[in-house]
């Protein structure tokens, strides 16, 4: 099988890190001294935030494993994952996460020393691949283990895609030329090119894609020099790798349109802009920091009367989503660095008002007039009131 | 006139209401009636301070009158003091005739209608009432005879009298033929309501047959009457403005002073001194209770209800008591573990209520561990069968967060496991959400009083249950090191490419880093098995089973790991799987 295109200019030859650390435990184990794999903890404690580089990035703290008799089931799992990933590197085979967790029942059930090691759930064997990348500080996609791409639906009259395939050969994608049907980036966004036929004024991101698709079907990107694309919530990692190489390739304005709630400003947008806590080694690529937050903001909702709703307190996850905004701004170092302070007193809003507004209720301002959202779009783009 | 007019429907209006009074269903028809002549036993031997033995059979004779029943027998024979003859025609045939109504006692009945309901369902389903025999220790021979009611002047007709030989010194034989449905099991079950019974009156000895099942002997566990509580002198905060005042006009020409101490419990010379801070004008302390005006009346009352006083007196109300419920819940079955509460009487709605809870697990009593636990509910030491979710006991236990306590519970829901609760509340005055007592109404301060009781069990319990968990964990732990270690070591062979020497090398070093692992875990695991066992010794002591603690020790020192791990079997979280390496590791 033909060798696949490498995410990034990667310093690290995996299989053989991986066998030096095979090889490390192994010795440690003939001298009776316990093996230790160490990985990078992801969480928002080890976060860090610099303005001037724009995403999280990772801090020195560490999750440590020592071989002992709680964490030898562990080690032993690690192991036994990290020789399929592997394999898979050697002969040049893709997975998902759930393949995998299937690939490991299968070994198992074909093996009844390996019985113990089986997985109940997806969670189990997930955590191990996560663990596995976290050690190496390698992407899951340079152990060939993919996600679906999902979202990114990407609509241009100007922009010109040219992709390197995996055997060297070349496309080149015009969008203006695929009729109804939109672009949509995989996860290796690092083998697109991009150009550009007429100057692009702007790359407008959308959190609905249904609403992406509306605009686009009214008719947005024949009057406007522009990008177009759909998030489909939260940004898979194939629309922050795209977001992050339209913002590095073409040098345009970025903007994102979605719903006025704690949710989509954490979860949504936060990510896209400045990645996660839970990937932090890979932010890097998977987060585009110039994206300006066009709306709905709090401003919107009284200029334009936009009907919006109480919070349900009652309801878990929006109870839940209130309770994470306020642990944010004490413990996010993204919603703590005073260059975003603006978008940190969103959430001060959200948390006192308790309302939640739609992206979609643009819609109610002139109901009889199909563009209407759009020129309120462009006209805050216009005026500059994005945050 | 007017008497006669109310006479007549009472117990016409009983007749046609049976429903309300626990008589809804063929089913409820068989348990009802059987709780009835129970609850009468009980009560009559209580009051005599005589120890209770009951028997109890329960048969099918046949089809019944009406659709979808069967002909039952129910006969309750107890060891009583014996009901007059002159009384058995108001005991068993007449409405709202009770020794018991109003007294502020926590006696089983109350109003009088349980009984006399149980003779008209015999009547309406099988045209005869009950069939009664009696013996007084005066008399020398028995009187038996047939009781009907004369439904409309609510009055008890007794039929063919006789008098005959009965080799008892006392007691109330009492026999119902009537159209119902027997079920055995379950929570509307007759054995379930047996072992009610049995559980909260540990001086009862019962005797059982029901259908085809043997006899079941069960012995009683304490040689003492429940003292009767004594109707005791009302508590100030019981009562409401009204009834204070209609009180007051009981006592004649007497200072208001006076009155409080003579007409409550719980008041003092000092709770006097009490009042007055609290708003109650001084000057009104001498003055009778019979000049004084409404105006007057509210302000008393308000500085009484404003004061803290005494709780109201425990004589008012009747517990089990922790050493008897714990001696008592071994009769159901053989305990592997058990805890028990019994809370201070305190007032809730006004009312003086006790909370007993006994919660226990069984070694061999056909629970699932992953069902619900099995409820038994109590009022008055009644136990409560239908109606289980309006019921304050039942959202009691389902507000308590049992994961807490180390038992599994799905959200808002009763615990799951295989243990029994049971809780019971004592009040002379429980609120009942019907007049068949199946529910006890759910009020804000009952329930909190409730759960208290629950909580404080639940703590004790799970000293067990984490306890037991520690050493299911520690033996996992046994278990990861024999399964996991070899594919470890064969996955990084297989990695590096290495060869069979530096195998075998790091597997004698694994074995080495593991071993110093798992000695610590075993003895970890034997300290834990003894405390453990430790714990189970002192319950039992106080369950009153004579343990020998030499031959306690020894037997646990000898305990191989199997027996241990049987005891931990009911236990969902451990697999048999990890359990039988565990096991082969420790025998090394």
């Amino acid at each position: 099988m033909a060798k696949l295109l490498s995410i990034r200019q990667l310093n690290l030859d995996i299989p053989k890190e991986a066998k030096r650390l095979a090889e490390e435990m192994l010795s440690d184990l003939e001298k009776s001294k316990r093996p230790v794999l160490e990985a990078v903890k992801t969480s928002l404690d080890n976060s860090f935030y610099n303005p001037k580089v724009g995403f999280l990035t990772a801090g020195d703290k560490v999750v440590r494993t020592e071989l002992n008799v709680s964490s030898v089931q562990k080690l032993a799992r690690v192991v036994f994952m990290l020789e399929i990933l592997l394999r898979n590197l050697d002969i040049g085979s893709v997975n998902t996460k759930r393949e995998l967790y299937y690939i490991c029942k299968g070994l198992i059930k074909g093996d009844k020393k390996l019985k113990p090691l089986d997985f109940e759930d997806q969670i189990e064997s997930d955590s191990i691949i996560d663990f596995i990348g976290d050690m190496l500080r390698v992407y899951r996609e340079e152990l060939n283990c993919f996600a679906n791409d999902r979202g990114g639906q990407t609509y241009s009259q100007q922009l010109v895609v040219t992709e390197t395939m995996p055997d060297g050969e070349k496309a080149v994608v015009d969008l203006s030329t695929l009729g109804t049907s939109p672009f949509q980036p995989k996860n290796r966004p690092q083998s697109l090119r991009l150009k550009v036929k007429k100057k692009i004024d702007f790359c407008l991101i959308i959190e609905s894609e249904g609403t992406a698709n509306t605009l686009q079907a009214m008719g947005f990107t024949k009057r406007n020099n522009c990008i177009l694309l759909g998030a489909q919530g939260v940004p898979s990692n194939a629309v922050r790798g795209w977001s992050k190489l339209i913002q590095e390739e073409l040098r345009v304005p970025m903007y994102f349109f979605g719903d006025l709630d704690a949710y989509t400003m954490q979860n949504i947008f936060r990510t896209l802009k400045a990645g996660s806590a839970a990937s932090l080694i890979r932010n890097a690529d998977f987060s585009a920091p110039e994206v300006k937050f066009l709306g709905v903001l709090p401003e919107d909702v009284k200029k334009y009367d936009l009907p919006h709703y109480k919070v349900k307190e009652s309801d878990p996850a929006e109870a839940r989503a209130l309770k994470k905004a306020k642990d944010a701004l004490e413990n996010d170092p993204f919603f703590s660095d005073k260059k975003n302070k603006g978008l940190a007193d969103i959430l001060r809003w959200l948390i006192k008002e308790k309302i939640r507004c739609e992206q979609q209720s643009f819609f109610s301002v002139d109901p009889k007039d199909p563009i209407k959202t759009e020129k309120i779009i462009l006209e805050k783009i216009r005026t500059g009131r994005y945050v | 006139m007017t008497n006669k007019i109310t006479k007549s429907s009472t117990a016409e209006y009983f007749s046609k209401n049976l429903q309300q009074v626990g008589f809804s269903s063929p089913l409820k028809a068989v348990l009802t009636t059987l709780k009835e002549a129970v609850d009468n036993s009980l009560d009559a031997c209580e009051v005599a301070e005589i120890l209770p033995e009951i028997s109890v059979e329960v048969k099918r004779l046949g089809a019944g009158s009406s659709k979808n029943s069967e002909l039952v027998q129910i006969v309750v024979e107890d060891n009583g003091p014996g009901i007059d003859p002159d009384d058995i025609a108001k005991v068993f045939g007449e409405y709202l005739a009770s020794s018991k109504f109003g007294k502020g006692q926590c006696s089983r009945g109350q109003q009088g209608i349980g009984i006399s309901a149980a003779t008209t369902w015999a009547q309406l389903t099988n045209a005869k009432g009950a069939y009664v025999k009696t013996k007084t220790a005066s008399m020398r021979k028995a009187f038996a005879a047939q009781v009907d009611v004369d439904i409309k002047s609510n009055t008890g007709v007794v039929r063919n009298k006789e008098t005959l030989d009965w080799d008892k010194k006392s007691g109330v034989r009492v026999e119902f033929n009537f159209d119902g449905r027997i079920q055995l099991n379950g929570d509307g079950g007759l054995i379930t309501y047996m072992e009610g019974t049995v559980l909260v009156n540990p001086h009862l000895t019962l005797h059982y047959k029901l259908l085809d099942n043997d006899w079941v002997h069960i012995e009683r566990v304490s040689n003492q009457v429940p003292e009767i509580p004594q109707a005791t002198l009302p508590h100030p905060h019981t009562f409401k403005l009204g009834e204070f005042i209609t009180h007051a006009t009981l006592f004649g020409k007497i200072s208001v002073a006076n009155f409080l101490k003579t007409g409550f419990s719980r008041i003092s010379d000092q709770s006097i001194k009490d009042f007055i801070p609290k708003g109650l004008p001084k000057n009104l302390l001498d003055k009778p209770v019979t000049s004084l005006k409404e105006e007057d009346f509210k302000k008393v009352f308000a500085a009484v209800q404003a004061t803290e006083l005494m709780a109201p007196s425990t004589k008012s109300v009747l517990t089990v008591g922790e050493e008897s419920m714990s001696k008592s819940i071994q009769r159901l079955g053989q305990v592997d573990f058990f805890s028990v509460v019994t809370r201070k009487p305190t007032i809730c709605d006004f009312k003086p209520v006790s909370v007993e809870v006994a919660l226990a697990r069984f070694i061999n009593r056909n629970l699932e561990a992953d069902e619900p636990v099995q409820l038994l509910r109590f009022a008055n030491r009644v136990p409560l069968q239908f109606d289980k979710s309006g019921c304050a006991i039942t959202w009691a236990i389902e507000s308590v967060n049992w994961k807490n306590y180390g038992l599994s519970q799905p959200k808002g829901s009763l615990p799951i496991g295989p243990y029994v609760f049971a809780v019971s509340v004592v009040s002379p005055f429980i609120k009942f959400k019907n007049a068949s007592k199946e529910t006890i109404d759910a009020s804000e301060e009952l329930v909190e009083e409730i759960r208290r009781a629950l909580m404080q069990a639940g703590q004790k319990l799970s000293r067990h249950i984490k306890k037991e968990f520690r050493e299911a964990d520690l033996e996992r732990k046994l278990a990861h090191i024999e399964q996991f270690g070899p594919i470890l070591v064969e996955s990084l062979v297989r990695i590096t490419k290495s060869n069979d020497a530096r195998k075998k090398k790091a597997e004698e070093g694994l074995k080495k880093l593991l071993g110093r692992d798992s000695e610590v875990a075993i003895s970890e695991l034997e300290e834990a098995s003894e405390r453990l066992s430790k714990q189970k010794a002192r319950d039992a002591k106080k369950m009153g089973i004579e343990v020998d603690q030499e031959a306690e020790a020894e037997r646990l020192e000898n305990t191989p790991a199997e027996e241990l791990e049987e005891n931990n079997n009911e236990k969902p979280a451990a697999k048999s799987t990890t359990k039988k390496s565990a096991t082969t590791k420790k025998k090394k």
